[in-house]
Order: C-alpha cells, then structure tokens, then sequence
C-alpha cells in the first residue's frame, strides 16, 4: 500500500465523487434517452404533417404561389368560417349552460349516484355518432316525435323548424359535445373543498354570493379545459352539420372535404387547413389569456 | 342578558377571568339539543351555557358529537329540537350566512383563488365596507396576527402555520361576537402546535370574544380553556375548568379521558373502600353506594419505594416490570395483585439508581 | 393452436394468389373497380363475367370512393386498377386534369352510345336521372310534372329539397325561367342563381347523399325533391306513396376511365368495347334500376318492355329531358361550386 492510497482513503480529498458524478450523469442520459421516442414521435406525427400541410398549401405545380390563400378570399369561404366559429361559440356556450349544472348535481351527489348520473352523461359516447344523429333526425323533423307531440296537443298548428338548420345542427351537436364538457369539469368539481362554501356562508355570503364569488372561480381550471376541448372539436365537425344542417350550414371542415375528394386540390385543401390551425391557436390563446387572467384575480 | 346566563356548576371563574364585554362578545345558551342520524344519537339532549367572553372547549374523542354541536352553533347542520341563543337571540332558524360568527375551520378553508388581503377583506366586502376601511382593517388584522406585509401572497406560498394565522384573521376580522373553531391545530406539528395554541389565547385574551373549541386533545384542551365541556355518546359528561376537571372528575368517562390513568376494582361498604382486601383512606367518601367500583390511579401521583412504607401511606406490594426514559421524567411499569399493570411517573433526577426490573 | 392453423391458410392464399396473377401464369387479368355492394354485383353478373368469357381472361375487383382514388393512384406512378367506374362529370374532370388514358377510336366507334355521354378519356356505361319526386299524399290531385311546378309553390305548397350542389340545380332552375333546353349550356349563373333565390325559403333540405334524400321523402320531411331515380323508385318500390316523373330530368351517366398509367391498358380498353355493345350494355336492366348507357340496347329485345318503360335512357323517358353537360361541368365545376356555398350561405 502505497502513501497516495492512505491519503484517499483517509478522507483528506472527497470520496466517491468522481464516480456519483459519472452515475449522476448516466442517470441523466438514461432520461434523456428515455424520452427520444416521445421526440421522434412529436416530430412525426405532428410537426412533419404540418410542416408538409404549409408547404403545399404555399407550393404549387408551377413554383410559389399564394394562389391558394387568394382563392379564400371569395366571400362564399368568408361565410363558411363565421358559420363555424358562431355554430362552436354557440355550442360551448350551451354546453356551459347544460354542463355546468350536471357536472354541479354529479359532484354533490353521493358516489353511487354520481357514478349513475356520470353515466348517463357518458352513454351517448357508446353510440355512433350517426346513430345519435338519426336519432334527433326522427325526434326534430317536420312530423318527428316533438313537432307531432306538439300538434297534438294544440300547441302550435305549423311544425316548428327544428331541423335542418342551424337549430338540429347546435341541438346535435350540444348533445355530442356535452360529455366533453362535463368530464373535465366534474374532475375539478370533485376536488373542490365544500368547507370552502361553508366558509364563505360563515362570513356572510349568501348561498348565491358563495356560488359565484367562492364556487364558480374554483371551477375555472376544469370549466377552462371542457370550453377548449368543446371548441376545439366542434370547429372541426363534420358529420353532424352535414346530415343535421339541411345542406345550410356549411363548416369549414366540409370545404376541405370538399377541395379533397371533388376537386383533388391538395393545395387548397392545405390551405384551408392551416388557415383553420391558425384561427384555431389564435382563440385557444385569447381563450388562455382570458381565463388564466381571471383565475389569478378572482378577487379583484 | 345577564339573567339569562345560569351557573352551570362551577365553583369559581376560570383563570383568565375578565369582565364579560358585551359589546365584544355574547353568551350562548343550548338547551336540550337533540340530533338523531337514523338510530344513531348524535346529540342527545345536550344543554350547554357559555358565559360572554368565555373560552369553551369542547373535548372528546371522535364521534362524541362535539363537532356536531359546533356545526350546530355555526348552522351547518339542522338539528331535530331544542334551543340555541346568542345573547337574547334564538338562533337556531337563522341561515348560516346571518349567524354573524367568525368560525376557524379544520382545513382553514382560505380561498385559494383569493390572496391573503382578498381573503380577509371578503367577510368586509360582503359588509359592504368602503375600500379605504376594508385596507385599514386588513392590515390591522395582519398585524394581529403576526403576518403584516403578507397580504399579497397566494395561499399557496404559505406554510401551515401562517395559514392557520391568515384563518384566525379571517374569522375575527369583521369583528364577530362569538368565535367557533373546529379542530384549528390538528394539522401542524407539535412544536408549532404548541407555539400557536399560545397564539390562539392570547388573541382571545386581547379580543374577550366568546370563544368555543372544539378538540380530541385532551392537553390542548387543558392548556387554553376557561372551562372543558367533556362529551361523550352525543352527551355532555361534565363542565369544568381544566384543574377540576383533572382532580375530580365526576364520571369514570372523564377519568379515564383526562391524562394518564390506570384503574383498579375496589368494593365499596358504606364509607370504607377495600382495595385487594386492604382498606384505604379516601380524599372524600364514595359518591354512591355500589359495592363494585373502580379506583383511578394517576402515575404522577404514586411513588415506587423499595422499603415498606410510612403505614400512614395508602400503599401495596408489586413488580418493577421495566422503566422507560422519557427525557423529563420516567415512567415505572410494574405489575400488582398478579396480573393488573399500573404506572408510575417521576422527575427525572440524574444522580438516582431505579430499582431492578424484577424486583 | 387455432391461431397457427389461420396464420397457415391465410399464408397459403397469399402464395395462390400470387401465382394467379404471375407472369408465369397462361391467363392474364384486369382489375376493375367500381363502387361495389350491389351494384357492382350488377355489373359483374351483366359484365364482367362476358368480358371474362369474350376475352378468355380474368377480372379482378375493387372499389373506389371516387376521383380521390383515382388521382393518388395516378400521382403514385404505378395505377393498380386498370378500369375506374366513376360518376358523371368526374370523368370530364379527370380526363381535363389528365389522369386518364385516351381512349382507343374503336371503343368511341361502338354505336349507340351518345356523343354527350363520353369524351377523349371516357365513356359512359350506366345511365340514371336527376328526377323530380313527389309525395302523393301531398299531391293527391293534380301532379307536378315540371320544374316550372317545383318553383309553383302557390298550386303545390309544401317543402322541397333539392341536392347540395350546383350540379343540374342550375340547370332546374333556368328551365323554371322559362329558357329552352337547347339553350342552357353555356348556364347563366347569375339567372340561375336568382331563380334559384325564389324558392330558397321552400327548400328545406339541401341534400348531400342519396340515402339523405331517399329518407326525406320517406318520412315526408318533404313533399316534393329532386333526386335520382333509383333512390326514389327503390323507396316506391317498398311501399311509400312517392311517384316520380322523368319530364324534364337530368340524364346522368356514370362511365369508365383507364387511369393514366395503367399497367394493362389495352386490354382494358378492349373490356371497355365488350361491355359497351348494345347487347351487353342491355343485360345490366336485368340486375339494377338503371338504365343501359348505349340506347341501341333497347333495340336488343333483352330488356322486357316494362323494365324499359321505368329506365331513365330509354328513348320515350330520354326524350323527356336533357344529358347533363359533364365538360361543362368539369371546366366550371370549382368556381359554380363557390358560387353556390355562398348563395347557400348568404
């Protein structure tokens, strides 16, 4: 044994630091090897498909062109767009309205029952949506279920135009989206600690003002996650529209369609694509701003 | 107001006596509450006065029924009959939101989209108080309670202690006259549940709010009560101050539930009491006349000598089954009359020798 | 164990399959795709099995949802069809884009076949009509039988559909102007389009598929549509009191195309030839409700006389209304379609 050993052994330098700092760092490497997959498939699945959607959108058989961007010009495209952002405006309004209460009465409940209502609320995700939208076809049309019901009763002499417009298309839709809604919304519900309302009540406020002022604001985060969700989904609905609608409305989503399997136009397609990714980050990020805002100065 | 408060049976004022300030605080007066979930009797006939100012602890172990009756006194939970007054006020139809008590719920209950001024200024807001007194009344409260220049933190960069502080604020800073707390310091640690129970008496010393707590601990209770309501099976066992309460306690219930005890069977003729066949002096003759009784032994109060003792001494023969250490003082296990184990505490003294186990 | 047995015969397949289809095999093959269930069952019962018998080949099948197929399969270098059935003007639209093969002079030579049913690339094999249909419950009495009555909706009140498409909406509403069928093409849009605006109110259903429109009908979502024939007769057929009247239809056919670079072209096209003679073409009225492409087939006495009677090509109802004009449509298919989402929407 040499002295140079003694010395290392005896502690006058720190021991083992070389080698907790190689196995520090293969840690590290392991992670980051570990999370390559994740990379590759991010890359594949989601930024080579967009990047591939722009260019064709912008490169056409003879060189550059923003041809397809101009095409969108015509006012039959402008409407199209304020049909399918006022129909998923529309639809996540209502699904707030209809949601909030259901998700509101499920987390109250006791679990038997919440699981019940829960599943009623879940059901129509077990039908196809085609199913679901005859279903409102031979309840909404001109001698369905309610307009005959309706006759019948001496309420109204002419059927109601309940479908076949936009009114089947937000009433089908609504039906499909609220699930959407209501799930995340009734996670945050769960979590929220009633002893909140009861604190609240103790200081003064009265139930209403307890459900707004304490309540509602506590809701936000899962409310924020079921409003993206909805919206999202519903500007790029298609089946719905189409069968619900009566050739009316008209939604963006069809105008790609469209552009695909009757002209063959990739690169109107793409653009009509990207244009859509585009409107649709643009809201999630007012969205964002509005409600992480309010989130942070609920008591303002 | 005064004539309505009753001497529920204490012989002297509690230790941090003051002068009931009504303009600060109210009496209450419970009369025969009754609460039933199903079969089972949450509170049965509880009757119950606490004075103006007063600090009332509710002990018991849980499922008592002391925290129902809190709920009751705060209006969450309706119960089937009886009476709650404030003052002159019955209470009992009024909705939670009109009661107009400041209340320190178990989890705190701060609202965590709200920061620490928000929190406390709610109650003032919803009082409709101008902005410049809600800002005044803030920060006085902070100040109360240790916490100035905190106002603008999130609940969530609080530590446990300062949100119990931030809850306290909360719950006396629309100046309510009753306080209700329920379980406040059940989630700190010792050290800062020590440190905050000092905290807690303080600000009812300095506010004289009625004040009724509610805890399972018996040594919190002890610490900071004017007077203990001990409830057990949804009914009140005895009101005392802590001294009495500890030194006579009226039912084997409050005797096992208050500190340390250990119990052996005696038998009861007339005023002598026989103890495994040997009579012993009494402080005061049995209450009742039943031949089977128990005798409750405190550890602090026996001694352990290795010599037969001074005959004038209550005294019998066991075994040293072990001894533990527990810093301040040590505890002597032995075992008497063959099988019945009993306890026996001492200072700790540095320079002593302890009998052999064994022995 | 059952596991094993399916992976062998499923191997087993494979390797028959392609021996079937080896150079090494005597027979050779096209593959045909059409739209499949029961109407291409039709056209192989009427055809395809001729075509096998004629040539002494065999035919493969396939089916398409429509020109998307035909233009990736074309982009890709190396079609796998051979022969694409396609419907009307998306023939004209692909052979304007280029994805077809010319057709040889001896399938343009067979007889028969109008000059408005085929072009360069393509040629007509099935015809059907653009028809109105009405409710007889609606209209027990006197009967629509003009697009003039389709926009009289004082004498016949009631909703009506029509398709969601400018396609021979255009053409309905200039004959409802009072403009003679000799003079539609080139269409007056604008004329068309504000006809159109007349009886928007009274269209309750743009309908966008043919199930659609046969389930309007049935359920008298509407009293009165114009839709295609087959659709509307097949719901008659079941019971529903719907009638229809060729005055005035649309006269569609759907075709076949080669697509560009298809590896067995010429015999395609020589299938192509087998099943557009009259006697053929005659043989598909006996498995589905449509009507021979090549009107000499109704001179082949293999179609029964009231079978005829109810086919939109024979001579009686084709002389009632017009052949759509599917180069027309194939040049102006995109900008009419904008026009008329925006008159939809506007």
């Amino acid at each position: 044994m040499t002295a140079q050993d003694v010395m290392v052994v005896s502690g006058t330098e720190p021991r083992n630091e070389r080698a907790l700092r190689r196995q520090a760092r293969g840690e590290q490497g392991r992670l980051v090897a570990l999370s390559v997959p994740a990379f590759f498939l991010v890359g594949a699945l989601v930024l080579v498909p967009m990047g591939w959607l722009f260019w064709l959108s912008v490169y056409g058989s003879d060189g550059f062109t923003v041809e397809n961007y101009t095409r969108l010009l015509h006012p039959a495209y402008k409407e199209t767009l304020i049909t399918t952002f006022e129909l998923a405006f529309l639809v996540t309004g209502l699904c707030v309205l209809l949601g909030f209460p259901v998700a509101y009465m499920a987390s109250q409940l006791g679990p038997r029952w919440a699981s019940l209502v829960m599943l009623c609320v879940l059901f129509p995700f077990w039908t196809s949506l085609l199913v679901r939208t005859y279903a409102w076809l031979v309840l909404l049309q001109r001698r369905g279920v309610i307009n005959s019901w309706l006759m019948d009763m001496g309420l109204i002499d002419t059927p109601l135009k309940l479908v076949h417009n936009f009114t089947g298309t937000t009433i089908g839709m609504v039906h499909i989206m609220l699930p959407f809604l209501v799930l995340p919304l009734y996670a945050s519900m769960r979590t929220i600690d009633m002893d909140l309302m009861k604190a609240a009540a103790n200081l003064g406020a009265s139930p209403v003002r307890a459900f707004w002022g304490i309540y509602v604001p506590q809701t936000l985060s899962g409310l924020g996650a079921g409003v993206i969700l909805v919206f999202v989904l519903s500007l790029g609905f298609y089946v719905t529209p189409a069968l619900l609608g009566g050739g009316r409305v008209m939604m963006w989503a069809m105008q790609i369609e469209r552009s695909m399997a009757v002209y063959g136009d990739w690169g109107a397609a793409s653009a009509l694509g990207v244009v859509l990714l585009v409107m649709t980050l643009g809201i999630l990020w007012v969205l964002r701003r509005l409600t992480g805002a309010s989130a942070g100065s609920g008591g303002h | 107001m005064k004539s309505s408060m009753t001497d529920a049976g204490a012989t002297s004022v509690g230790p941090a006596a003051h002068a009931p300030d009504t303009e600060h605080s109210l009496p209450i007066s419970v009369q025969s509450l009754v609460k039933s979930y199903g079969a089972f009797r949450a509170l049965d006939n509880v009757s119950i006065d606490i004075r103006s100012g007063e600090f009332m602890t509710l002990l018991g172990p849980s499922g008592s029924g002391k925290t129902t009756l809190l709920m009751v006194l705060a209006g969450f939970v309706r119960p089937d009959s009886g009476s709650v007054t404030f003052g002159e006020r019955e209470i009992l139809l009024l909705p939670p939101h009109k009661r107009d008590i400041g209340m320190v719920f178990q989890n705190y209950a701060l609202f965590p989209h709200m920061t620490v001024a928000e929190n406390l200024a709610y109650p003032l807001k919803l009082r409709r108080a101008g902005k410049a007194e809600i800002r005044d009344r803030v920060e006085r409260a902070l100040d109360l309670v240790q916490l100035s220049g905190l106002g603008g933190r999130g609940i969530h960069e609080l530590s446990g202690g300062q949100r119990q502080r931030v809850a306290l604020a909360r719950a006396v800073i629309f100046e309510p006259r009753i306080l209700l707390m329920d379980e406040p310091l059940s989630a700190l640690d010792k050290n800062l549940r020590e440190q905050m129970q000092i905290e807690v008496r303080r600000l009812h010393e300095q506010l004289g709010i009625t004040t009724v707590y509610v805890t399972h601990d018996q040594r919190e209770a002890l610490t900071m009560s004017d007077r203990i309501a001990v409830i057990n099976d949804g009914r009140i066992q005895q009101v005392d101050e802590p001294r009495d309460l500890y030194e006579k306690p009226s039912t084997y219930f409050v005797a096992n539930f208050i500190g340390e005890t250990y119990s052996l069977p005696v038998e009861v003729s007339g005023s002598s009491v026989m103890l495994f066949g040997q009579p012993i002096k009494t402080p005061a003759p049995p209450e009742h006349g039943d031949r089977h009784q128990a005798l409750i032994l405190r550890p602090e109060n026996l001694h352990v000598f290795e010599a037969e003792p001074d005959p004038g001494m209550n005294s019998m023969a066991g075994t040293v089954r072990q001894h533990v250490f527990q810093g301040d003082s040590i505890v002597t296990y032995l075992t008497v009359a063959g099988d019945r184990e009993i306890a026996v505490r001492r200072q700790h003294r540095s320079d002593e020798t302890l009998p052999a186990p064994g022995s | 164990m059952s596991v094993k047995r399916k992976i062998i015969t499923a191997t087993a397949i494979g390797a028959l399959a392609s021996v079937t289809t080896g150079p090494a095999f005597a027979q050779e093959a096209i593959t045909i795709a059409s739209w499949g269930g029961a109407y291409q069952e039709a056209q192989r019962k009427a055809w395809f099995d001729i075509v096998e018998e004629e040539l002494g080949i065999e035919v493969l099948e396939d089916t398409t949802s429509g020109a998307a197929d035909v233009r990736v399969q074309v982009a890709s270098g190396s079609p796998t069809w051979d022969l694409v059935q396609q419907g009307n003007y998306t023939c004209a639209l692909l052979e304007k884009e280029g994805n077809v093969e010319p057709l040889s002079p001896e399938v343009l030579a067979v007889p028969g076949i109008p000059d408005s049913m085929k072009g360069d690339g393509w040629i007509g094999n099935l015809v059907y009509g653009a028809v109105l249909a009405y409710s007889d419950e609606a209209y027990p009495d006197e009967k629509p039988d003009s697009w003039v009555d389709f926009w009289d909706t004082e004498t016949f009140p009631g909703p009506r559909s029509l398709r969601r498409s400018p396609v021979y909406n255009l053409e309905a509403a200039l004959l409802a102007d009072g403009v003679p069928v000799d003079e539609l093409y080139p269409l007056d849009v604008d004329r068309a389009l504000d006809k159109l605006r007349e009886i928007k109110d009274d269209v309750m259903v743009w309908w966008s598929s043919g199930a659609q429109s046969a389930q309007i009908l049935q359920d008298r979502e509407v009293d009165m549509a114009m839709v295609w024939n087959g659709r509307a007769q097949s719901i008659a057929d079941e019971g529903a009191p719907v009638s229809i009247t060729f005055d005035e239809q649309v006269v569609l056919s759907d075709c076949w195309i080669i697509p560009k670079g298809a590896k067995n072209k010429d015999l395609a096209m020589k299938a192509i030839e087998v099943m557009s003679r009259p006697e053929v073409q005659a043989r598909i009225a006996l498995f589905i409700n449509y009507g021979p492409a090549n009107l000499d087939a109704f001179d082949t006495g293999v179609i029964p006389e009231d079978v005829a009677m109810g086919l939109p090509s024979h001579p009686d109802n084709a002389a009632k209304g017009f052949v759509l004009d599917a180069k027309y449509w194939a040049e102006n298919l995109d900008r009419l379609t904008q026009e008329f989402d925006f008159f939809i929407q506007e």
